[in-house]
């Protein structure tokens, strides 16, 4: 069982580090995170929190994107390409390609985080702003929220195209990091169907500006360690939940 | 353990229905198709294109389900893991992960098939001999040729040593030389007791290596035998080559004969029997003219398939 995740997680990583688009999107979130720079004399003084904050973001906002744009074409790809067929004429089951599939792409993104970071510290140390590791907590963090974002991204693409499923993975994304908005129209509407469907998106949507502390950690603000592993516990179940799913739809597909 | 020998593949009145279009127009791409192939057997499965030989290849493989009836495979459902592992498959038209190397997917396949690592590289090398394509292991799949991504996709195939090897159309869109080997590599699995499966619409394929044959029409199996059975050996009619008859001679010879086909100052002459030969030769005496050849007709594959086709379209 191991093994043959592994195998799939890893060809998973082996297809995005061989494309494209990942390298294009590295290059360009160096090339943001090196302008911290240019914009500093903009800063007014408070250029150590505006670059950190503009690094931990673009590297967050970076991350959503590879999740984003790689995961859309994940499960459809193969089965486009057909190279599905000889997957599951492995001795492969099927949430064992669902899982192998997560996997990889979840590798990628830890990669692709591990290297922006290192641009982001680099950065850091070029602009003589002292690099805390307490920053490494907002990173932890999108992590999390990443892992959530991936098994939405695989749920869509086991049914929709990737186009549409890089919308409707970007749309439960922005509408995640509004939910408490959500909550707040659903006590104030009047109209009971707008107090319905908000109530609904707000159940059902997963909560992501929980996992959102950049601010905290620039303005060193202490962080409540009960309420991020909360967050992280959060984001396993509401991640094992949709992969579950996927796993369900995956395996009453005919090919 | 049972005594009795349980066949390979074995499906029991199974139907397959699609809904297809904008107005969900039902498909019947199989109907009650019943189907036993035996330990050892290389079975060709032919028909028409779109009369339900992928279909039914897909439903062995797992890869859709039956609407009605059944499939088993070694006596188990078809996507139970422990079947798998005693398959081989290649798909039709394959297409393989580009971006990554034939070794690098042959890697894969093995591992995922459950083969331990160190058997799996020899035997990864002893596949890619086999296939002939030691050449380009270190290349990305991207550049391949059709031929070359077949071959690939045999190797893959045989990876796991599977008892069963289920090919759909592995002749289609190869050259005549890659035709020869695919029947060389048939003929070698054949040799080492595997039960082949293998769909197809090339008939001169099927004819040379097949121990017993389906023939599929609009999803109904209408006819499963040995080859020697379905094709008698007897001549059905024999082919006269005449040059330099001229007039009534040319006449009667035409009157005499089934069918002909005029060209230039020679005729061509379908004849049923040794009798009509005998005439044909007569006149042809008398004429003062000359047989060029004459050529027995067997009934080919290709004559039955035909006339199947003609009947189903009838009914």
């Amino acid at each position: 069982m191991g093994s043959r995740i592994r195998g799939i997680a890893l060809n998973t990583f082996r297809e995005a580090i061989r494309d494209k688009v990942l390298l294009t999107l590295l290059v360009f979130a160096i090339l943001v995170m090196g302008s911290a720079k240019v914009i500093q004399p903009l800063a007014l003084g408070e250029e150590s929190k505006v670059i950190k904050d503009l690094g931990l973001a673009s590297i967050t906002l970076f991350c959503v994107l590879i999740a984003v744009l790689v995961g859309g074409r994940l499960v459809y790809k193969e089965v486009e390409k057909r190279t599905i067929y000889i997957m599951l004429s492995k001795p492969v089951r099927r949430w064992e390609f669902i899982l192998g599939k997560y996997f990889g792409l979840m590798a990628v993104l830890l990669v692709s985080m591990l290297i922006m970071t290192g641009g982001f510290y680099i950065t850091l140390f070029l602009t003589g702003i002292p690099a805390s590791a307490y920053l490494l907590w907002s990173l932890l963090m999108t992590l999390f929220e990443l892992a959530i974002l991936t098994a939405v991204a695989i749920l869509f693409s086991s049914f929709v195209t990737p186009i549409t499923s890089a919308v409707f993975t970007f749309a439960v994304y922005f509408v995640g990091h509004l939910t408490r908005d959500l909550r707040l129209l659903a006590a104030m509407s009047p109209s009971p169907v707008v107090k319905a469907v908000s109530q609904f998106l707000y159940y059902v949507l997963p909560n992501l500006s929980n996992f959102n502390i950049r601010g905290e950690v620039v303005h060193n603000v202490l962080l409540h360690p009960q309420a991020l592993a909360l967050s992280a516990l959060y984001a396993v179940v509401y991640t094992a939940t949709l992969l579950l799913v996927s796993v369900a739809i995956f395996s009453r597909k005919d090919f | 353990m049972s005594v009795l020998v349980e066949p390979v593949i074995q499906t029991v009145k199974l139907s397959k229905v699609y809904r297809s279009g904008f107005r969900m127009k039902r498909v019947r791409a199989l109907v009650d198709l019943d189907l036993e192939i035996e330990k050892g057997e290389t079975f060709g499965f032919l028909g028409p294109n779109g009369a339900g030989k992928t279909t039914l290849i897909k439903i062995l493989m797992g890869l859709a389900s039956p609407s009605s009836g059944q499939a088993r495979i070694f006596g188990r459902p078809p996507r139970d893991a422990r079947v798998k592992s005693r398959i081989g498959f290649l798909p039709e038209s394959p297409y393989f992960y580009e971006y990554l190397t034939a070794m690098e997917f042959l890697r894969l396949s093995a591992q995922l098939s459950g083969v331990p690592g160190q058997e799996a590289e020899a035997r990864v090398r002893r596949l890619l001999k086999l296939v002939r394509m030691e050449d380009a292991a270190n290349v990305q799949m991207r550049g391949f040729s059709r031929g070359m991504l077949q071959r690939i996709g045999v190797a893959q195939a045989l990876v796991n040593d599977p008892e069963l090897v289920i090919l759909d159309e592995p002749m289609g869109g190869l050259d005549p030389i890659g035709r020869k080997e695919f029947r060389d590599i048939i003929a070698k699995l054949r040799k080492q007791g595997k039960t082949v499966f293998f769909s197809t619409h090339i008939l001169s394929d099927v004819e040379m290596i097949c121990d017993r044959v389906g023939i599929v029409i609009a999803g109904r199996l209408v006819n499963t035998g040995r080859l020697t059975e379905i094709l008698t050996e007897k001549a059905e009619s024999i082919e006269v080559t005449v040059t330099g008859v001229t007039g009534k001679f040319r006449k009667v010879l035409e009157r005499v004969a089934q069918q002909s086909i005029r060209s230039g100052d020679s005729l061509l002459l379908t004849v049923r029997g040794d009798d009509e030969v005998e005439r044909v030769m007569a006149i042809v005496r008398e004429a003062k003219a000359k047989v060029s050849a004459i050529v027995p007709r067997r009934k080919t594959l290709e004559d039955y398939f035909m006339a199947r086709v003609r009947e189903a379209g009838r009914n």
